[in-house]
């Protein structure tokens, strides 16, 4: 029995070695695959190369270093659903190609959460509690156990000692850096796995909302989208149709924010 | 007689065996009178994730560094005036809301206030290690 165990466990071992040697992909041959299965790898565009010969149709403002190159995106429009990507524009390496500081998103996360948290949680102490002046029985004599009030903590309806004390706050704030070194990493990591889409305008055809979630299932752009514009007017289109829409909402640019379960749409109007 | 004698002490004799068995046994519940009731496997709680406050969390947190400083989050705290962009310990909480609010408060409260800023001011500073 141990000889018949050890020769099972060596083709095992066996097996997982050839695959190594073998290609990446090799799937397991009793694999069983749902037939709508989406693999949006294969379905998304690539990004423009970064050597593309197109002329851009945004450059960027702030001077780049010489060691560092452009991130070049695609500048999509939402006029119709199956439309090509009008140009290529060029983004701030400092800002969408930042190196992905997990930490730094999680402390950015938990200052979000907690620096408006106010907890109201109270309880009385045994001096608040009403009554308990005067002491319940004389201290000797009556047989009963020494007590001075009727409130102290170990009486039942007494008051707490040690209870959470009136309205809390958790106030903090990061440094400006580390908040703004959060949004850069937020962006960039939203650049580097294909989420973010630059559009050059918020002018849609229909204010149905139908007709913004049939475009973003057509392009592949995810469950949900957050649109960004640069400005603050938006179109009375774009607005109504995203009124419905749970997962689809539109903010100003001066209202992000850096929960990243998004596929973000930014406006970079050109004149930005 | 001597039957029920022999009985009697056969008796005896089994019921000290089942009052030593008693004694080593713990006792067993079989179920009957059971106070917690409830169903084999729960139902797990529905969480609508996309509701408007949970889509729109954190909005405009950063609108200092994205809108050239106008404002700064600090003013989005929904908060009692004394605990806006302050976090302090019971008694330095204590003390701001005294010199904040203290005139608007009902005499019993701001009473209650001052004895606890008393307690809390005598408990920081004069006993245990840190004074």
């Amino acid at each position: 029995m141990l000889r018949f165990s050890f020769i099972f466990r060596g083709r095992g071992v066996a097996k997982r070695f050839a695959s190594s040697f073998s290609n990446e992909s090799a799937l397991p041959p009793n694999l069983l695959l749902p037939t709508n299965l989406v693999d949006p790898d294969r379905l998304k565009r690539p990004p423009p190369p970064a050597d593309s010969s197109l002329p851009p149709l945004r450059k960027c403002d702030a001077a780049v270093p010489a060691h560092l190159t452009p991130v070049q995106a695609w500048v999509e429009s939402l006029e119709r659903q199956d439309s090509e990507p009008l140009g290529v524009a060029q983004l701030h390496p400092d800002v969408f190609a930042v190196p992905p500081r997990l930490d730094i998103l999680h402390s950015v996360e938990t200052w979000q959460r907690n620096y408006k948290r106010i907890s109201h949680a109270h309880t009385k102490v045994r001096s608040e509690v009403s009554g308990g002046g005067r002491k319940p029985w004389k201290q000797k004599g009556s047989g009963r156990a020494r007590h001075g009030s009727i409130r102290s903590p170990i009486w039942r309806g007494g008051g707490v000692s040690h209870g959470p004390r009136g309205p809390t706050s958790y106030y903090y704030m990061l440094p400006m850096k580390v908040r703004v070194q959060g949004l850069k990493v937020a962006l960039s990591s939203k650049m580097a796995q294909d989420d973010l889409h630059i559009v050059d305008s918020l002018n849609i055809p229909t204010p149905d909302s139908q007709y913004l979630l049939d475009l973003i299932r057509h392009r592949h752009w995810g469950e949900s989208v957050l649109i960004v514009d640069v400005g603050e007017d938006f179109s009375e289109n774009i607005l109504q149709a995203t009124a419905n829409l749970k997962t689809v909402n539109v903010i100003p640019a001066i209202g992000e924010f850096t929960l990243s379960d998004f596929c973000l749409s930014l406006n970079s109007v050109l004149t930005d | 007689m001597s039957l029920l004698g022999g009985l009697l002490r056969a008796g005896a004799s089994y019921c000290q065996s089942a009052g030593t068995l008693l004694h080593t046994v713990r006792t067993i519940s079989t179920g009957t009178c059971c106070q917690i009731r409830m169903h084999a496997i729960p139902q797990p709680k529905k969480v609508d994730r996309w509701t408007e406050k949970r889509s729109m969390y954190g909005v405009y947190d950063n609108i200092g560094i994205l809108g050239d400083f106008k404002a700064h989050p600090k003013d989005l705290i929904v908060a009692p005036c004394w605990l806006k962009a302050f976090k302090g310990n019971e008694l330095q909480r204590a003390i701001r809301k005294k010199k904040m609010v203290g005139d608007r408060m009902m005499t019993q409260d701001r009473h209650d206030l001052e004895k606890r800023i008393r307690f809390l001011y005598r408990r920081f500073n004069r006993t245990g290690k840190h004074r």
